[in-house]
């Protein structure tokens, strides 16, 4: 290369120009990607919070002001609602035990798929999937009908045992592949230093899988706090957020709506954001 | 530490979840759902009932589903159903007789409705409403000369939608065409006997083929965004229509939100008159009621004068027995209720009832309009082979429930025809 046969070559001999064009273009595009990922979050989440707390003319006013008005009454009006302070504790119950059952007997499931083999492993993994395969409206009856002749209709217990039901395949699969990228050289290492197989998981697989299944509980808990049919149908005066007011969203007025869906996003918002260095985490282990 | 800690907060949530609270009767409603009418129908229908009321509006799926489950477990909570006559045609055999419920203020019609075509009184009318045409002030300029909108024409009604579009660049008026819309209702209660003076036997007559031309021509003029519309009100007040039709508790927002804004007036009329169609709201006593009493007793307070005028305030729905209305009532009563009464006592009127007899083909039966409508005006396909080849549909529909003819449809032996 000769100097001065290009003035854009020239601070930066090394790199031809086309080459400094593509990294140029490159760098934008990455740069727009992130915005656009980032709108993409953000703009339903901003319009959500912008309506909530505008009052109801504004709602429906067009063009939107950039900043709300700040009219707590739609919001109000929700906090007034009779039961929604005892359904969002219902819900948090319902997720919370979710959470604990389907890691439970999730994690030992995943963590037998990933070091065993044993006869009718594969069929095994399509069967925890299948308990996904049948719409819950059809489940519904027939478990309805089951949980009112045992009891277990309309309490806490009973709606955790079907949502972890839906939370449990997320959950193997989760931890299947949480377990199959920790090396089994470490437990190995780990049993002729004297441990014993249990002390081995407890003591060495543990401690590294603690991120990523602290993530799949998460999940756990988010499927829990979304479901809206089952808890419909099996929870009369215990309801959960979602059943109390999903149904009733639906058909209410445009600001209300809004004050609704806002009231069900931000409690799923801030515990996301609360547990978020544990979803960080379980990236930073499949990316390894 | 940390997931210890989690598990005694989950097991401290179990203990501490509070047992069901007894002595409250359940209300299980499909009605009221919006979040403002159930907290009306809580604080000022049902506070006055001795020994409190929980009342719980549900979804049609989870309301029929939890119905069922309780009727199959031979054991419930639920002391009392509210639901449209649609609701409860499909569950006839999960109610209990109400024969002995003192109904001698209410409509004998609305009665005999409740009967589902068998002999027990399986519910009692509730409360009732129809359906209205709504206009913002803005439409009202577009209005065709010499039309009287007391007294609306199909033909006035497409001219009129006609000129707002042209005028303004974009289609003004609105249906209620969206999955969760009335439409169906528009097609059988109102569109096709006024052309027809007929909801089932003339269905593919040669004046049926007219009704669907005119909606073809009013579709022209219509916002084609009202396949996705489903409460009218909304689109009523954001301004993107301005002239639209839907039940009277769908438009009842906008009202009560901007009342010198919007005027309510009866539906147009066709040829063979002013078809109208009445909703009517029942309540009903699963025959699984932990307390029989206390149901009999909580539907003996919903047919009372006091109760009737606070769900009319709640909700929208009118009284079904004789009430004088008081004065300070809702801006969407004051505007839904001289429309209303202007549509029931105009020279032209022509009641179109709600299906009767067909118990669990109602939906099958809505399905033939929607499907009529989507292969007609959305698919353009040509109407006489649709109406021909819905009418096989509909004839087997009618035939398999063995349900007579109802009005404006003339008595029938046997199932009704469709010609």
């Amino acid at each position: 290369m000769t100097a001065g046969s290009s003035p854009a070559a020239a601070p930066a001999p090394a790199a031809p120009a086309p080459a400094a064009d593509v990294r140029r273009a490159g760098r934008w595009l990455f740069r727009a990607g992130v915005v656009f990922l980032c709108a993409w979050v953000l703009v339903p989440i901003y319009l959500l919070m912008v309506n909530a707390l505008s009052a109801p003319a504004d709602v429906t006013g067009f063009p939107k002001r950039l900043v709300p008005g700040f009219d707590p009454g739609s919001l109000a009006f929700f906090l007034r609602f009779q039961g929604v302070a005892e359904a969002l504790w219902n819900s948090v119950q319902v997720a919370a035990v979710t959470m604990v059952l389907s890691i439970g007997i999730g994690a030992p499931a995943g963590y037998a798929l990933s070091r065993f083999d044993f006869p009718g492993k594969g069929m095994f993994r399509l069967l925890v999937i299948m308990t996904r395969a049948f719409p819950l409206p059809l489940l519904a009856l027939p478990l309805a009908v089951l949980f009112i002749r045992t009891g277990l209709d309309d309490s806490i217990v009973g709606l955790a045992l079907v949502h972890t039901t839906l939370a449990l395949p997320f959950a193997v699969l989760i931890t299947f592949s949480l377990f199959s990228g920790i090396p089994v050289e470490l437990e190995e290492a780990a049993w002729t230093l004297g441990c014993t197989r249990l002390q081995a998981v407890l003591r060495v697989v543990m401690p590294l899988a603690l991120p990523g299944i602290a993530a799949s509980a998460v999940f756990a808990f988010v499927i829990s706090w979304n479901e809206v049919f089952a808890a419909a149908v099996l929870t009369i005066q215990n309801r959960t957020l979602t059943a109390f007011l999903l149904q009733s969203l639906d058909v209410s007025p445009l600001p209300l709506k809004f004050a609704g869906g806002a009231a069900l996003v931000i409690p799923a918002l801030v515990f996301i954001f609360a547990v978020r260095r544990y979803l960080f985490a379980m990236w930073g282990i499949a990316n390894r | 530490m940390k997931p210890r800690h989690l598990l005694a907060t989950a097991l401290a949530g179990l203990l501490a979840a509070a047992p069901p609270a007894l002595g409250q009767a359940l209300f299980w409603s499909t009605q009221a759902q919006p979040i403002e009418e159930t907290q009306a129908m809580r604080e000022m229908v049902l506070k006055g009932f001795a020994g409190g009321v929980d009342y719980q509006a549900a979804d049609g799926g989870p309301w029929l589903t939890r119905l069922q489950a309780e009727v199959a477990a031979g054991r419930g909570t639920i002391a009392v159903l509210g639901g449209l006559h649609g609701d409860f045609a499909s569950v006839a055999d999960a109610l209990a007789d109400l024969s002995d419920v003192d109904v001698a203020g209410v409509n004998a019609n609305m009665v005999a409705l409740g009967r589902l075509g068998g002999a027990g009184q399986k519910y009692i009318p509730w409360m009732q409403a129809t359906y209205l045409m709504a206009a913002s002030r803005e439409a009202l300029a577009y209005l065709p000369e010499g039309a009287d909108l007391e007294a609306l024409s199909y033909d006035q009604l497409i001219a009129w939608a006609r000129a707002m579009a042209e005028a303004t660049g974009g289609p003004k008026f609105g249906l209620p065409a969206g999955p969760r819309g009335l439409k169906h209702r528009f097609f059988q209660g109102f569109l096709l006997p006024s052309y027809t003076g007929s909801m089932v036997t003339a269905f593919r007559s040669e004046e049926a083929e007219a009704a669907w031309e005119a909606m073809k021509e009013l579709w022209r003029w219509t916002n084609p965004a009202s396949t996705n519309y489903g409460f009218m009100q909304e689109q009523l007040l954001t301004g993107e229509v301005w002239l639209a039709f839907d039940h009277t508790a769908r438009l009842a927002d906008a009202f009560n939100q901007r009342p010198d804004d919007f005027v309510a007036f009866p539906a147009p009329a066709g040829p063979k008159g002013r078809a109208y169609m009445p909703v009517i709201a029942g309540v009903a006593m699963p025959v699984t009621a932990p307390d029989p009493a206390q149901s009999r007793a909580l539907i003996a307070y919903m047919l009372a004068p006091e109760t009737q005028i606070a769900t009319l305030r709640a909700t929208n729905f009118y009284p079904v027995v004789e009430v004088g209305l008081p004065a300070d009532m809702p801006a969407s009563v004051r505007a839904s209720g001289p429309a209303i009464a202007a549509m029931t006592t105009a020279p032209d009127a022509l009641p179109a009832l709600l299906p009767m007899g067909l118990g669990a083909l109602g939906g099958q039966f809505n399905q033939v309009y929607v499907d009529t409508f989507e292969r007609i005006v959305l698919g353009g396909q040509p109407v006489r082979a649709v109406l021909d080849s819905q009418a096989e549909e509909l004839r087997r529909i009618l035939a398999e429930a063995g349900a007579p003819c109802w009005a404006p449809d003339a008595p029938s032996e046997g199932p009704c025809p469709v010609d």
